[in-house]
């Protein structure tokens, strides 16, 4: 009684292109970079 | 000189430690009371749950710690809370239970000044019928139950290499659980490793959760922008889910497990069973066992803690129903209303709504996810309850103290989707604020801006990243400050 099943079966796949740019060392650097800036700028945003 | 007694030695009640001691004098005194001799890093233990990690890479002991810092320790287990004192001791003050082996069984009672409740969940392992360790499945909410599941993880990758199929379900274990983000971890945790082993083709992997659609993670989903168009936590995970063939099971309520087996009931009421080979579920929390008594010794118990067991604060609990709540409802100070020199941080505090919307079963079954309330929110208000105490104690009851409301809180959340420098991945989302706030965002009740989530392996390297600095956090090293709650 997979009730999510239907929902997974329609979820839209991620491209070669994509799933390669996940792993892509340089990509991923800057997106460590980013992610990082995002995440302290929220941070700075969510302390008293 | 003031004394503060901090309750739980976790993210809230060890952040709220360090801290204190860092701003109060020094003829201040501050006592941790905690039953457990080691801090855990707990969004670590998913690692240890798949045998990546051991246990001495995920918790350290807390006395040398409390001793460099000159806190007061002791190992030991709050077991009432007496915020006006008694007919003999006219000090409010705490009994305990000690847990190390020299005092162990022995009870003390420790009088204080401000008290934070920091002693995070009970694992109400009970509320389901053979649930947990000592039921029919396993956990990764300790440092020792996480081993267990790599023990049984590794025993049914071993059967898969013998070339047995097998089923493995992962999620949660009651229709009121929380930390579905955890779960959710654990989940692609295993799979990567299933992968990795060469086993994948013969294990069917079942996602068993009350979230009533994939990606809601009790905060009610995200909304973000993603390549110039709003997308949502739903689409993003069922795409991840749809990659990497894992099956899901949604707005469930676990009845009961027997051995292999799990009964459950849909939201929608129907009935179901699943055989099971591996079954990591997390249990549902409620409060500590704790009780509270007025000065003449009358309980009090029911007016200082909700039903759940968890303490209440400054919030409205007058129970509109969950359509007519506001952002506002949410507790700012976390101080206890009619004590407050009593705070309660981290897991600790009682709730006032669900942040998902909950649901009930024609069969009037709850499915409801609890919000989630650990991590980075329970570091800042455990640092904020420090910091408000100080102030109190400097200017005196009157002072203006800070807010650290869940509504006014952003949150970091990186969902390790499998673990290696190169190979690894996981699931970034930041949101802002926790609880949503149509009031301020009328849209989606957060900041499109501050909300976002991102799959990669740089998310694999930001969470070892935090493992390895909040570990160098806890354990007060040099600038330890420094780094953000």
């Amino acid at each position: 009684m997979e009730n999510g099943t239907e929902s997974i079966k329609h979820a839209p796949l991620p491209t070669e292109k994509t799933l390669r740019s996940r792993r892509n060392l340089p990509f991923q650097l800057w997106r460590f970079a980013a992610i990082n800036i995002k995440m302290i700028k929220m941070i700075r945003r969510g302390h008293h | 000189m003031a004394r503060v007694v901090v309750m739980g030695a976790g993210i809230a009640g060890h952040t709220a430690a360090l801290h204190l001691k860092r701003i109060l004098k020094k003829s201040d005194e501050v006592i941790v009371v905690s039953p457990n001799s080691k801090y855990n890093w707990i969004p670590s233990n998913i690692w240890v749950g798949v045998g990546k990690m051991n246990k001495s890479q995920v918790t350290f002991p807390l006395a040398p710690v409390y001793k460099r810092k000159k806190i007061t320790f002791h190992q030991a287990l709050a077991t009432a809370v007496h915020p006006a004192g008694d007919s003999q001791i006219s000090s409010p003050y705490i009994e305990v239970t000690y847990t190390d082996s020299n005092k162990n069984g022995t009870s003390a009672k420790i009088e204080y000044d401000y008290l934070i409740n920091a002693t995070g969940p009970k694992l109400n392992f009970a509320a389901t019928e053979g649930l947990g360790p000592d039921g029919h499945t396993v956990s990764v909410c300790t440092s020792d139950h996480a081993i267990e599941a790599a023990h049984s993880l590794k025993a049914v990758i071993a059967k898969m290499k013998a070339g047995q199929k097998q089923t493995l379900v992962i999620g949660v274990g009651h229709g009121t659980c929380t930390c579905e983000g955890a779960a959710f971890e654990y989940t692609f945790n295993v799979e990567h490793e299933l992968k990795q082993a060469g086993v994948r083709d013969l294990a069917e992997i079942i996602y068993l959760t009350n979230e009533y659609e994939l990606g809601d993670f009790g905060v009610g989903g995200l909304i973000f922008t993603q390549h110039g168009f709003q997308t949502t936590s739903k689409l993003w995970t069922e795409s991840l889910f749809r990659e990497r063939n894992i099956h899901a099971i949604l707005g469930a309520h676990v009845e009961k497990i027997e051995a292999g087996l799990i009964h459950y009931e849909l939201v929608d009421g129907t009935k179901g069973t699943l055989s099971f080979d591996f079954a990591m579920l997390l249990p549902p929390f409620r409060g500590v066992d704790m009780k509270a008594f007025e000065k003449d010794g009358s309980d009090i118990s029911a007016e200082i803690f909700a039903p759940s067991g968890f303490m209440k604060v400054d919030a409205d609990y007058s129970g509109k129903p969950y359509e007519e709540w506001l952002a506002s409802d949410w507790p700012n100070t976390y101080q206890v209303p009619k004590f407050p020199n009593v705070f309660a941080v981290g897991i600790a505090f009682a709730p006032p709504h669900q942040i998902s919307k909950p649901r009930k079963s024609p069969n009037g079954t709850l499915v409801a996810p609890s919000p989630p309330r650990t991590g980075m929110p329970s570091g800042i208000m455990g640092k904020v309850a420090a910091v408000n105490i100080a102030t109190l104690i400097k200017s005196g009851n009157g002072a203006k103290v800070r807010s650290a409301s869940m509504a006014d809180m952003g949150a970091a959340c990186v969902a390790s989707a499998g673990s290696g420098l190169r190979k690894g991945s996981a699931a970034s989302m930041t949101m802002y604020p926790v609880v949503p706030d149509y009031m301020k965002f009328p849209t989606t009740g957060r900041s499109i801006d501050d909300t976002f989530g991102e799959i990669g392996l740089a998310g694999h390297w930001i969470k070892l990243l935090l493992h390895y600095m909040f570990i160098y956090k806890a354990k007060a090293r040099f600038g330890w400050f420094l780094i953000p709650e």
